[in-house]
């Protein structure tokens, strides 16, 4: 007997709709809209997130994922861009030190955020918006923890305030 | 026309600002910071050692550099989220390289005008020694 549309929805919907309440819960009693943009290195972090997935571990509501072929090719233009266009906090998410694929491109990612942190600072923005994780491919509740540490950083911060775009 | 390898390697060897003595033959160089892309073509062709990749980075470069280039959208990104002006020079990590503000020491330069042909962006500016009268 194969199940009906509705008997395959009805089992579905309940766990989906409870890891989300269960997250919405975790936030706190802050409702306002928070967004963080993760930059996922194809190699790890972002094979980390797909295994997390596979678990159904909820990961938070805030959380947009990019996948990017090397966390080396993030530079501070896509950071800035990211939260001059609405995020509130960005992550570069790359292999551990030493195990890149393509041999130094986490070490690069790391000085670039250092550095976005540094220009952030300097026009009176909080540097913890930016923040560079590292992760092998077998660690998804690294990647889970965090993407969770992120997103409490900058619940813990203001809404980030923007002045319109000048054109 | 760009220096030998010859030509360099005696250039090197006198002592900086050795040419001071003979007065203003040279051209006056001008730099154009907000134009600058940070290359650095300028310091590996300067033969003297006058321009050089520094240590710091001026995040004004950033805001006043031109719309339609690369530092100009970052500039555009930052003053979207800028809450007071830029608080000095800022330190650059090691591996970024680009985001560097050019040094560019006068009393150490021939006037001879190479970092003007090597610059792509025409930041750097040559202009004719004012002859004494």
């Amino acid at each position: 007997m194969s199940a009906t549309a509705a008997e395959v929805k009805s089992a579905v919907a309940p766990v989906t709709g409870a890891s989300y309440e269960a997250v919405r819960a975790a936030a706190g009693n802050d409702t306002a809209e928070r967004a963080v943009v993760a930059f996922c290195c194809r190699e790890c972090a972002y094979a980390a997130a797909d295994a997390s997935a596979n678990a159904r571990t909820p990961l938070p509501p805030s959380v947009r994922l990019v996948l990017v072929p090397c966390s080396g090719r993030v530079g501070p233009l896509h950071l800035l861009s990211a939260l001059a266009e609405g995020a509130d906090g960005v992550m570069v998410a790359g292999c551990l030190e030493g195990q890149c694929h393509y041999r130094e491109g986490n070490f690069n990612a790391i000085d670039r955020v250092a550095f976005v942190q540094r220009l952030l600072k300097s026009v009176g923005v909080e540097p913890e918006r930016a923040r560079m994780f590292t992760m092998s491919a077998g660690e998804p509740p690294k990647f889970v923890a965090a993407v969770r540490e992120m997103d409490r950083a900058v619940r813990s911060l203001p809404p980030l305030e923007r002045r319109p775009a000048c054109r | 026309m760009p220096l030998t390898d010859r030509g360099r390697a005696i250039l090197q060897r006198l002592p900086a600002g050795a040419f001071s003595s003979v007065g203003s033959t040279g051209c006056e160089i001008v730099r154009h910071d907000e134009l600058c892309v940070g290359c650095g073509r300028c310091a590996t062709a300067c033969p003297s050692g006058a321009s050089s990749r520094g240590d710091t980075f001026d995040v004004n470069q950033l805001l006043d550099a031109p719309e339609d280039s690369r530092r100009g959208a970052l500039g555009a990104a930052l003053r979207r989220i800028a809450r007071h002006d830029p608080a000095g020079p800022i330190p650059v990590p090691e591996r970024v390289s680009v985001y560097r503000t050019i040094v560019y020491e006068a009393e150490k330069c021939l006037g001879c005008g190479t970092c003007v042909r090597a610059c792509p962006a025409e930041a750097v500016e040559a202009r004719a020694p004012e002859v004494p009268a």
